[in-house]
């Protein structure tokens, strides 16, 4: 991660300390691992919520789990 | 004028007096500008007071209805407005020093229609750097101060929103919410805090970069739960300048206050989300609460959300990315602008992948029908507010608090931990409100969030105004 980091120090020219850098990777290692399970939930058939409309009703997926 | 004490005053029974001209809007603005002058010094919760413009909003109101030319019930009503929502003419600063001298040239569209109904705006309030954290410890304009005990935060991010109501410089504040913003310091300052439903109110003419898209709301804070419904039914609807306002039609949100509660469900989620740094105090408070519901005629029923445990991830994944598109532009050109631990977090948040942030939008459709699928059983969800009351401002720089002989961390991988308990009803758009249930043993403030059924926001008020008649915490006033 400090490489990534790294490299977007140079393109957007933050003129980050190694230390700060550190402390950018450790942020974003730590989020990585927070977003890990997300990946592990089944998603098939369920379209990205956008906005809440009442009169959209459920999806398949969530029905057949009901029953 | 007929004799006010303001520390006492609420919208609901101040509109009927400004109505039959026993009180004036020119004199009542005038009172609230003095005490603004008087205690802001100690506060901070103002950044700026537009006396000039409040004075002739008054004067304009008064002719108004002195001709008969009554508007409603916000007629004449001193509001003030969080600095990240668009007022023209008046510096918005979002608590940054990037937008220190931005001045709008257009009003928010909540802006717009509280104006439309005749209120008067006296000034804008301070808050958390951009909406990215829930002390209101400004590193640009000072930390805000909790009117109950000024060493402590008003929570946040509409701290100085918070701090304005709880300390009667205004009647009612504006506020943003996309992690708490609004629930949190309204928790902590001892008022009321409402979040209305995803899109229920356009968010047009919030600052882009204080909230994201998909989990940002605009809230009201205010002393009592009808004058929280008798501001949302004015500012609530339809807004083409806003492509995410619903077209829902916006109800009598006054009607169902009064109606009993005696026979409804409220839900409580278990799996243990909501002990996750419980403090005793808050937890007691809580229990007297959901006794005082089920004295009321309530029923209680746990409730199980079975991805929870993913809301911290699926708020992170949301709103990082989303901020970033905003603030982009400025990490590009004037990264040094932002607070060191500010930009540290959105460069990180540069970082995360695509599939990321489309994968949470998906998860968090789930997430959102597992709620519906919970509301067929009851209806409304009750959880604390916060797992804690008020921090000290020391507690917030040290970064931990301790409390039933543990410590606390403030932060955590998900981020901040004190919005915890508000995000699971941002991510799902929920309408939320938060009351005050209790005081702590030092007379810190606790809230109690009710959540409800997307755009049933009248049955938030049912039931919240049920309880706050039933009991006394909201008729406390911090000595100031």
């Amino acid at each position: 991660m400090k490489d990534a980091v790294r490299k977007l120090n140079v393109e957007y020219r933050f003129n980050l300390s190694d230390q700060e850098i550190d402390v950018v990777a450790k942020q974003a290692e730590e989020a990585a691992l927070l977003f890990q399970p997300l990946f592990e939930v089944d998603v098939t058939g369920i379209t990205p919520l956008t906005k809440i409309d009442k009169r959209v009703k459920r999806t398949v997926a969530i029905k057949k789990g009901k029953k | 004028m007929k004799a006010v004490d303001l520390e006492g005053l609420t919208i609901g029974e101040i509109a009927p007096l400004i109505r039959k001209k026993q009180i004036s809007p020119l004199e009542l603005t005038r009172r609230y500008l003095d005490r603004i002058k008087t205690l802001n010094p100690a506060l901070n919760a103002y950044l700026a007071i537009t006396e000039e413009d409040a004075v002739a909003a008054a004067r304009r109101a008064e002719r108004e209805i002195d001709k008969g030319n009554y508007r409603g019930p916000l007629h004449g009503i001193p509001f003030s407005i969080k600095d990240n929502i668009a007022t023209k003419g008046v510096t918005t600063t979002a608590g940054s020093k990037i937008l220190a001298d931005w001045v709008p040239d257009f009003d928010a569209t909540v802006v717009e229609r509280l104006k439309k109904a005749g209120a008067v705006i006296l000034g804008k309030t301070n808050m958390h750097e951009w909406a990215k954290g829930s002390n209101s410890i400004n590193p640009f304009y000072g930390t805000s101060h909790n009117p109950w005990d000024t060493t402590r935060i008003p929570g946040g991010s509409s701290g100085g929103s918070a701090v304005a109501v709880a300390a009667s410089l205004c009647l009612a504040s504006l506020g943003t919410d996309s992690a708490g913003s609004v629930r949190n310091p309204a928790s902590l300052c001892g008022t009321v805090g409402l979040k209305p439903t995803l899109g229920r109110v356009s968010v047009f003419g919030g600052v882009p970069g204080t909230g994201g898209y998909t989990v940002n709301h605009f809230g009201i804070l205010a002393k009592t739960v009808k004058d929280c419904a008798l501001v949302l039914g004015q500012i609530a609807g339809h807004d083409l300048k806003d492509p995410l306002s619903s077209d829902e039609p916006v109800p009598n949100y006054i009607k169902p206050m009064g109606i009993p509660v005696k026979g409804m469900k409220a839900g409580i989620i278990e799996g243990g989300y909501f002990d996750e740094g419980l403090t005793g105090e808050v937890r007691r408070a809580f229990d007297e609460a959901l006794k005082m519901l089920k004295t009321l005629g309530m029923k209680t029923q746990e409730i199980t959300i079975p991805h929870m445990n993913l809301v911290p991830a699926l708020q992170a994944a949301s709103t990082r990315p989303e901020a970033n598109s905003d603030h982009d532009r400025y990490l590009r050109t004037r990264p040094r602008d932002y607070s060191p631990g500010l930009l540290y977090g959105l460069i990180a948040g540069l970082l995360i992948p695509a599939l990321v942030y489309v994968t949470a939008q998906r998860v968090r459709r789930l997430l959102c029908q597992e709620f519906d699928t919970a509301f067929e059983s009851v209806q409304v969800i009750v959880a604390p507010t916060l797992f804690t009351p008020a921090p000290t401002i020391e507690d917030c720089n040290r970064g931990y608090i301790e409390a039933d002989g543990k410590r606390i961390n403030l932060a955590d991988r998900a981020g901040n931990f004190l919005t915890r308990y508000t995000i699971p009803f941002n991510v799902t758009g929920l309408p939320t409100i938060s009351i005050c249930c209790g005081f702590s043993s030092s007379g810190l403030p606790i809230g109690m969030q009710i959540s409800a059924p997307s755009f049933q926001e009248g049955k938030l008020f049912q039931v919240a105004h049920a309880y706050e008649r039933a009991t006394e915490w909201h008729k406390r006033t911090p000595q100031l």
